[in-house]
């Protein structure tokens, strides 16, 4: 398993950091890579990957090409590519994703869809 | 034809010398020029835009930061270029971050005449090139009515361009002056629990072209460290705003 340092490192050249103590709200529309530390409302959409922290707090409806979750998740979320569910995570939304991995000790209270690989190729490229 | 601005401090006797040299070098490269020199009865902004209305070829400011960030505002949108020669009372990292760290090598890029042009932040009507500050303490930052951002605990909000200072700032942000976007970093303290109260620092970046931003407590932002700008303001990028006669070896 990965740890956190591990998975934060992997999103090279990351646009945006939502630090702790810092909260957003509205409608963030973002192309680069992006990673939550602290809360967020409304709705969050980026075409390149996603990563919320352990102590994020996320009440919004998202949309990324992949993302892993580590903290509190109140909304549905739409993945192009993978979707990694750590074991802190808590999730209360329905998920959409082209493939899936959930640790032990994770959350998940929502519906669960798998969409082919392919489709998701085909949007990122459209 | 060069202009050659002198700031204020540069006419305690004390500096005569030094000016002297700078004299020397500049007619050595055959870039002499008209000299004007800042006191009580000559500002900066009426200099310029006269000596800009007479025809001047490039403007020259001598100085620490202070002359340049005020040579910078009045610039902005003209095509004339800016140029830097440092003197060492009071910060001079801009002139560092250009590429011009000492007189001589200001000399030389003067010489050398390499232009490049550089965006600029506007706060309201004030235009620079570095960065500008505000408290986190009761300030709203508002993203084209998309979305706001809040800071939960004390700290500081800070506007970079160019940023002066690398150290401490994330590694992910380019803080390029030639990228078209500025950061927005929010930087904040909080206590840990436990019986020794550490402070542990968070950041938070934007890569932004405008935002709007107010405080509800009245505070000012901060530019230079020195002047204070009132609030609401509007802050955006103006794309390649000033042109500045820049060093090789120029931090950007």
């Amino acid at each position: 398993m990965f740890n956190k340092e591990e998975r934060v490192g992997n999103l090279r050249e990351v646009e945006t950091i939502i630090g702790p103590s810092v909260k957003v709200k509205g409608e963030f529309n973002g192309n680069g890579n992006i990673i939550v530390e602290g809360m967020f409302e409304g709705s969050l959409k980026t075409t390149n990957s996603l990563y919320i922290g352990d102590k994020a707090s996320v009440t919004a409806n998202m949309e990324a090409k992949e993302v892993t979750i580590g903290g509190v998740v109140i909304g549905n979320i739409k993945v192009q590519g993978h979707l990694e569910i750590t074991s802190t995570a808590k999730i209360s939304g329905d998920i959409e994703s082209a493939s899936l991995s959930i640790a032990k000790g994770a959350f998940l209270n929502g519906k669960c869809v798998m969409t082919k690989q392919a489709e998701g190729s085909q949007k990122i490229i459209k | 034809m060069h202009v050659y601005i002198y700031d204020s401090f540069l006419n305690q006797k004390k500096y005569n010398s030094l000016l002297s040299k700078i004299e020397i070098r500049i007619t050595d490269l055959g870039l002499n020029g008209k000299i004007a020199r800042l006191g009580l009865m000559k500002n900066i902004h009426q200099t310029i835009e006269n000596e800009v209305k007479r025809g001047a070829k490039t403007i020259v400011v001598v100085g620490n930061d202070h002359i340049v960030n005020e040579a910078i505002n009045i610039m902005a949108g003209k095509r004339i270029p800016l140029g830097v020669i440092p003197v060492d009372e009071g910060p001079n990292l801009i002139s560092k971050n250009l590429g011009v760290g000492s007189i001589e090598k200001a000399c030389d890029t003067l010489s050398a005449r390499r232009i490049e042009k550089l965006d600029v932040i506007a706060i309201n009507n004030y235009c620079l090139l570095s960065e500008a500050s505000i408290t986190t303490d009761g300030t709203v930052v508002e993203i084209d009515q998309n979305y706001s951002i809040e800071a939960n605990v004390a700290g500081e909000i800070r506007i970079i361009n160019m940023a002066l200072k690398k150290e401490g700032l994330p590694e992910c942000a380019s803080f390029n002056p030639q990228d078209g976007v500025f950061e927005l970093l929010i930087e904040t303290k909080q206590k840990n629990k436990g019986f020794l109260l550490k402070l542990k620092n968070g950041q938070s970046i934007f890569p932004l072209k405008h935002l709007n931003l107010s405080n509800l407590k009245n505070y000012p932002i901060v530019v230079g460290g020195i002047k204070e700008l009132p609030l609401p303001a509007e802050v955006r990028i103006i794309e390649r705003g000033v042109s500045m006669i820049v060093g090789k070896d120029r931090m950007f």
